[in-house]
């Protein structure tokens, strides 16, 4: 009996294909015997809305990898960095964080993921017991609750507490000075909007308690027309807005109002203006805006912190960003730690992170700390300044004092219950 | 794309699926068989990735297929089953966090929410037909997702349930132990599906059928179409949920991503990759997708347009869903041995 060829799909094609399929659900554990590297996994976001953060995330961990596999590795391992994206979805972090553990065997997490994302891999780094450093996330429970404590997690990312505790002190000082009494605040409406405009109009009213907040507005995240929002503060009439928007929201929002000329009637407070992300892209820069820095190469005002901003822009061809320093430092941590330890293994990391000092050129005196208690980053530079309409956008910073930022994120701490 | 593929779905039923009876012992069997199989997994291969794989499409199939039974089933494209997902993951999050019932409990009284919930959005949106039944449940998955954001005392906002969902052994399941994890999620999968086909077979799984192909006959014969819908509207939202608290588990949290329109567009998503005119489509589709995603996440950061291409080829190469296209296949090929052997 013969048969011929029928069409759709053979015996053999049909075979192929279960054959690709089991390649592609097996190769992943082969990569697991190799020793000799040490595999980082970072799960971040890589695309989307956020794309920016992901990437600067991941430049500024390659500038630094690159120096520490040259000078030997971590204790004679070279680093592989396992890069993924989580698209920003927090139960895509948590799949992620897992795999990158499990199946391609990295033995460290850099968890590059920001607000939701960063809890969902904290739980992961919770169930394996693996050496998870927070890069990005700044919300200040992931390490002041203790609630969440576990001794294999870290945070070297700025921490919100500090920068309200800052810029209050910052707008009081200014607003004394000037007489603002009037205030408006203008926040994205969502957890860290309204954590942060709260924190940072309680410590504004400590130093100056004659101020009075006048008008709030709450535009929804990536809401991409302000005008309503404008034109309300123009018409509350305050002497002072404080807004915490960022990124394309900052950017729009100020594109926006200076079409209404929003910037010559009041003293604007913009905490993330600071930013090369934000500084580039406003299409004319008002001159006077109050802003917090994030990453900026002129502050601190070292060799090294401006040699370290540019050999980023020379190799990425573009500054980097308040993410490229914070995932940065948490590389040269690591380096550190594990030359203490003479260890590759994240237990003793761990254990050589806590309280170590490192010379950064990002810190406020040149060197940045790991607090043991929380285990989260202090000391680095921290300060507000206002920008000019070019390069260096802001000219002189006037910086936070850590001895009262420390003492009263003690008391906040307290006031939360948290100690 | 309801329509069309309610007529494709009306040819293969002729062809092969009309004359099946319900066979509940039958199904039982092949479920417990299933069951053993995924239970064994774990003792023929280490790889925790295989693990992590099958509970997540224990999660996302047991959404998929719930949604299949009012997408295929009933004709009705919810645009908003992903709001019974979030609703299972909060609720059963919230439930262990702040309260410290057992497991069980919790479980019972988070599916008690969502009925209730269900019964109050199913209420509203079932009177509406097609669009506007689509653009309604939309409607109330978006309220949801707000509510979850904006009530960050009780919800944490924007940062979802944060600390962990803590899990206190009960009949010695220990849910933190991974493993116990897996049995259980493969058990919820396989009742589950068991459960969702003993409806689609029965009577009332007919009834659905029928409302899908023609409403004004079925209430012409005496149905109450309305409260045919509202009952199967209720039933998914009540798997859709146990595949919500799955998630919970696995991540240890929820998060207002769980509860967002992009999670309803994966559940359409992943109808459309599997097919929706078979009991089984969005189970295979839900698989499908999986590994679509963990393997194009893995190459390349530009997976949106990887998966984009996919759908499109779905959507107006193939103009049906895999399972669609095997069982054509299958019913092609027997025909045509049936003509060779006569």
């Amino acid at each position: 009996m013969t048969r011929t060829r029928k069409p759709g799909i053979s015996r053999r094609s049909t075979l192929a294909l279960m054959g690709a399929g089991a390649v592609t659900f097996a190769t992943p554990w082969v990569a697991r015997a190799q020793a000799k590297t040490i595999k980082v996994g970072m799960p971040t976001i890589l695309s989307g809305r956020v794309a920016q953060l992901g990437t600067s995330s991941r430049n500024g961990v390659m500038l630094e990898v690159e120096k520490v596999n040259a000078a030997g590795g971590l204790a004679g391992r070279q680093i592989e960095m396992v890069i993924r994206d989580s698209k920003g979805q927090p139960q895509e972090a948590a799949r992620v964080a897992r795999e990158l553990v499990n199946t391609d065997g990295c033995e460290l997490l850099i968890d590059a993921e920001a607000s939701s994302g960063a809890f969902a891999v904290h739980e992961v780094a919770r169930d394996l017991g693996v050496l998870c450093i927070h890069t990005n996330s700044e919300t200040s429970a992931l390490t002041a609750d203790p609630k969440q404590h576990i001794p294999n997690a870290f945070r070297t990312a700025r921490q919100g507490v500090h920068d309200s505790i800052v810029g209050g002190s910052y707008a009081a000082a200014i607003s004394k000075a000037k007489g603002l009494k009037k205030w408006a605040t203008c926040a994205p409406d969502y957890a860290y909007g309204r954590d942060t405009t709260g924190e940072f109009t309680l410590y504004l009213k400590r130093f100056a308690p004659d101020v009075e907040i006048i008008s709030e507005s709450w535009p929804k995240l990536f809401q991409p027309d302000y005008t309503e929002v404008v034109t309300k503060i123009l018409q509350a009439k305050p002497q002072a807005l404080y807004s915490c928007l960022w990124g394309g929201d900052l950017t729009s929002y100020i594109d926006q109002a200076n079409i209404y000329a929003l910037f010559t009637q009041m003293e604007v407070f913009a905490v993330n203006m600071a930013d090369y992300t934000a500084l580039t892209v406003v299409k004319n820069l008002p001159k006077g805006i109050h802003s917090g820095n994030r990453y900026i190469k002129t502050y601190p005002a070292t060799a090294e912190n401006a040699a370290w901003g540019d050999a980023y822009k020379a190799k990425y061809n573009e500054y980097p960003t308040n993410w490229s320093w914070e995932n940065a430092t948490a590389i040269m941590l690591l380096a550190e730690a594990s030359k203490k330890a003479n260890s590759a293994d994240g237990k003793k990391i761990a254990e050589a992170l806590r309280g170590l000092k490192i010379k950064s050129p990002f810190g406020a005196d040149g060197t940045v700390t790991m607090r043991a208690e929380d285990q989260t980053l202090i000391g680095y530079a921290i300060g507000w300044g206002t920008t000019i309409p070019q390069e260096p956008y802001v000219p002189e910073v006037k910086p936070g004092d850590w001895k009262t930022i420390l003492e009263l994120e003690a008391e906040w701490k307290k006031s939360k219950g948290y100690t | 794309m309801t329509e069309l593929q309610a007529e494709q779905a009306s040819k293969v039923l002729d062809n092969s699926v009309t004359q099946a009876k319900p066979r509940p012992n039958r199904d039982a069997l092949i479920a417990l068989a299933v069951f053993v199989v995924l239970a064994l997994l774990p003792m023929l291969t280490s790889s925790k990735f295989l693990l992590d794989f099958v509970i997540r499409c224990a999660a996302y199939g047991l959404f998929a297929t719930s949604l299949n039974l009012l997408v295929g089933y009933t004709g009705l494209t919810s645009f908003g089953h992903g709001m019974f997902f979030g609703l299972g993951a909060y609720g059963f999050g919230l439930m262990m966090q702040k309260t410290g019932v057992a497991v069980p409990v919790a479980f019972v009284a988070t599916l008690a929410i969502t009925f209730v919930v269900a019964l109050v959005i199913g209420a509203i949106c079932v009177r509406l037909k097609e669009i506007y039944f689509a653009f309604v449940t939309l409607a109330f998955q978006m309220l949801i997702h707000s509510t979850i954001l904006s009530w960050v005392s009780l919800t944490g906002g924007d940062q979802g349930l944060r600390g962990g969902i803590p899990r206190p052994p009960f009949l010695g399941i220990d849910l933190s132990n991974h493993l116990h994890l897996y049995i259980v999620s493969c058990a919820l999968l396989v009742i589950g599906l068991f459960l969702m086909h003993q409806i689609a077979q029965s009577p009332f799984g007919y009834t659905l059928r029928m409302i899908r192909d023609n409403a004004t006959r079925a209430s012409f014969i005496g149905i109450d179409v309305w409260r045919a819908k509202l009952t199967i509207f209720v039933l998914a939202a009540l798997f859709a949920s146990t595949g919500g608290i799955i998630m919970a588990l696995f991540v240890s949290g929820a998060y207002p991503e769980f509860a967002y329109w992009t999670i309803s567009g994966e559940g359409i998503f992943i109808n459309m990759l599997g097919g929706v005119t078979t009991f089984l489509g969005p189970m295979v589709g839900t698989a499908l997708f999986l590994i679509l995603n963990d393997t194009v996440t893995r190459v390349t950061e530009y997976h949106g347009i990887v998966l984009g291409i996919v759908i499109l080829f779905f959507a107006i190469g193939l103009r049906k869903g895999l399972m669609d296209f095997v069982i054509e296949w299958y019913v092609q090929r027997r025909e045509r041995s049936g003509e060779r052997a006569s």
